[in-house]
């Protein structure tokens, strides 16, 4: 119903994506493996959703499915992403996805801060940027970008006049959100924004993205391994495991008070700062990927330390309880809370 | 015993002739006792990686002398220098490039363990069972990975291989470099504690350099952590203090900079960032952390102060004015 929104209309009210019962799975050995299965999400409009799991929990998959950008040989099996004021962007082709990914939907890639042409400067590849997605007034492109850039606490002049080895690690970093940022996205995902970069870097890019999003009134996705990462910035917090959501709400309430026994047992192996260091516990076993995930039952069942016999027979269903919404048959028990077959029911209140 | 004095070590900058010089190290002196733990912080290009590296015989040093178990490096011959070096072992970041992809995991270990099966005499047999042994130590299971070619273990797993075959050679040190960094989160943990269990079961001293500082406290909160900025060491202590009690601004800066997790922590109420990011190419007079530092005085441009424990501190530091502030999170009231 925001389709017929001016675009100066839609910044003023940021935009909400509903991912519902969305599947991508991989073809191997002639069978189809689920990298995202069966998972529905809402991004409340203008917050901050954290998105924490580890290698091959498949939230880059989901992330990308965003933008309707899944790597070959992936296939979307099932379900949609609803994009306020773009419709379903999975049923979306050619120059009708061009004018999402940009100006719709912002991204800032994994290792974003290798992914600039080394050959050019900085300025030319935001001017290519513009001139792919039609841009007439390259000018008014160059001003958002300055702007954008200075911000970011740069200067614009030294940035855009730029080769990619020119700058540092952090700096490449903030280039990439100038990127996804400057044909106007009102969805920002970011994968990864700060992996491979040192503490204090990570303390400036984190404080710009809290900033960025305030200030421009965006949908935000921050992606990481890292609960750090995702506690310092989120308003709320998706936990994924093995392709499936096993923990979402709110992002001090899951901090404080874990569910998922997933949650719980990632916060628990973080070695931390202050407090007693022998309360740290590692996590049993490994995380799966695409062709070790188990079939039937529970996903973690295999590492978790609750586990019964009912996880090993079938999937455990979303439980609804206080804003919060977990996929765990102890964890369930043990909140005598509501089970809802689906999501959707949360969606609706 | 290692100990480095007044360790330099420069690079030429880029640009040809008319570069100015990168200052990788300066006068760093440092102790890692036997069967201790010792950490470096610091931020990128603060000269933590290279310290190590020289520390292992894998990088020269310009200046000053490493002494390691009392014989100086600098007046031995290489022949004589690589027993020595034998003893230090370095455990890299990338648990993915480290390994060869065409050996298995048997062949990864075996053929350090033949060339150290003729050093000490021992027979062939020897080895399968040495192998074995030092598999069990890491906690891998022999008939699993034996086999195996690297792609076929997981990041942790391989990590463990990389310790494994650091330990055929029976090092007296290891030195970790961001050995975590690469690891999936729930494995982390488990690599950590290898590191502490080799320590205190086999008296291993360890040498970690990172720039996670719990990380660093989860290894060695009995150990010593040194603070390193622009090549120079700024505070050192015993690692509780040091984290606890800081009192240079840059190594609050750095523990400033540790994600709060709100909700069951809250930020240090002296919470700080640095005023301004690195200019690596500028050579500022005096302290090298006056540009960025929110507490600098005139007299900071001054003479850079030594590294000692001015206003009676109980760690060594090199600021004029110390002060402890509380930047570290502190648990939530209502956890």
């Amino acid at each position: 119903m925001t389709a017929h929104l001016t675009a100066a209309e839609q910044r003023t009210r940021p935009a909400g994506v509903a991912v519902s019962d969305l599947t991508v799975a991989f073809p191997a050995g002639g069978r189809e493996l689920p990298a995202v299965s069966h998972v529905s999400l809402d991004l409340t409009p203008g917050k901050i959703t954290g998105l924490v799991g580890e290698s091959g929990s498949g939230k880059s998959t989901l992330a990308l499915a965003l933008m309707n950008a899944v790597p070959k040989p992936g296939l979307v099996t099932s379900g949609s992403v609803h994009i306020d004021g773009i419709g379903n962007v999975l049923s979306l082709t050619g120059s009708g996805l061009r004018r999402v990914r940009g100006p719709g939907i912002g991204y800032v890639f994994q290792a974003s801060q290798n992914s600039l042409n080394p050959l050019k400067t900085v300025g030319k590849q935001l001017l290519d940027l513009g001139r792919s997605h039609g841009e007439k007034n390259l000018r008014g492109l160059l001003r958002r970008a300055r702007e954008l850039i200075e911000d970011m606490g740069l200067d614009a002049v030294r940035v855009l006049s730029s080769y990619q080895h020119e700058l540092s690690g952090g700096m490449r970093q903030r280039v990439g959100i100038v990127f996804a940022l400057l044909l106007n996205a009102q969805v920002l995902v970011l994968d990864e924004p700060t992996t491979a970069l040192d503490m204090l870097s990570q303390a400036s890019v984190l404080e710009i993205i809290k900033r960025v999003h305030r200030d421009l009134g965006l949908t935000t996705l921050v992606i990481s391994h890292d609960l750090g990462v995702v506690g310092e910035l989120a308003d709320r917090t998706v936990v994924m495991y093995a392709g499936r959501v096993v923990e979402e709400g709110e992002t001090q309430g899951i901090l404080r008070d874990p569910r998922h026994p997933y949650t719980r047992g990632l916060l628990a192996a973080m070695p931390r700062i202050t407090g007693d260091l022998e309360l740290a516990r590692a996590l049993p076993g490994r995380p799966p990927d695409l062709l070790t995930i188990p079939r039937a039952g529970c996903v973690f069942r295999e590492r978790c330390p609750l586990a019964m016999p009912v996880c090993a027979d079938s999937e455990p269903p979303d439980t609804l309880s206080g804003g919060r919404r977990f996929a765990c048959f102890a964890a369930a028990g043990s909140a005598g809370a509501t089970s809802a077959g689906h999501a959707e029911t949360e969606a609706a209140s | 015993m290692i100990v480095a004095t007044g360790i330099t070590r420069t690079f030429a900058g880029r640009g040809g002739r008319r570069s100015t010089p990168v200052h990788a190290l300066r006068q760093v002196d440092l102790t890692i006792p036997d069967g201790g733990a010792v950490s470096f912080i610091g931020e990128s290009g603060c000269g933590k990686t290279t310290l190590g590296r020289i520390l292992c015989g894998l990088e020269g040093f310009d200046g000053g002398e490493l002494t390691i178990d009392g014989q100086p490096v600098s007046r031995l011959r290489e022949r004589q220098r690589a027993p020595l070096f034998r003893r230090i072992q370095m455990i890299h970041q990338d648990p993915y490039s480290a390994l060869n992809p065409t050996r298995t995991i048997a062949n990864i270990l075996g053929d350090p363990l033949a060339l150290r099966a003729r050093q000490l005499g021992k027979p062939d047999d020897w080895i399968a069972g040495r192998r074995a042994e030092l598999l069990g130590l890491v906690g891998l299971d022999p008939g699993y990975v034996l086999p195996r070619y690297p792609h076929m273990l997981s990041g942790g797993m391989r990590q463990r291989v990389v310790i494994a075959r650091a330990l055929t050679v029976d090092p007296e040190v290891l030195v970790a470099d961001e050995a975590v960094s690469m690891i999936d989160v729930s494995l982390r943990l488990g690599i950590l504690r290898l590191l502490r269990d080799l320590r205190s079961e086999l008296g291993i001293s360890l040498l970690f350099i990172t720039h996670d500082v719990a990380t660093a406290r989860y290894v060695g909160q009995d150990g010593e952590l040194y603070v390193i900025y622009r090549g120079a060491v700024v505070e050192h202590g015993s690692t509780d203090t040091v984290i606890q009690r800081p009192v240079h601004p840059y190594s609050q800066c750095l523990l400033s900079a540790i994600p709060v997790l709100r909700g069951i922590e809250e930020p240090g109420p002296d919470r700080l960032i640095p005023l301004a990011p690195l200019e690596e190419r500028v050579e500022p007079p005096g302290c090298l952390f006056r540009p960025r530092c929110p507490f600098a005085r005139d007299d900071c441009a001054g003479r850079q102060p030594p590294l000692g424990r001015l206003g009676g501190t109980e760690q060594e530091h090199a600021c004029r004015y110390p002060q402890n502030r509380e930047v570290v999170a502190v648990p939530a009231a209502n956890a």
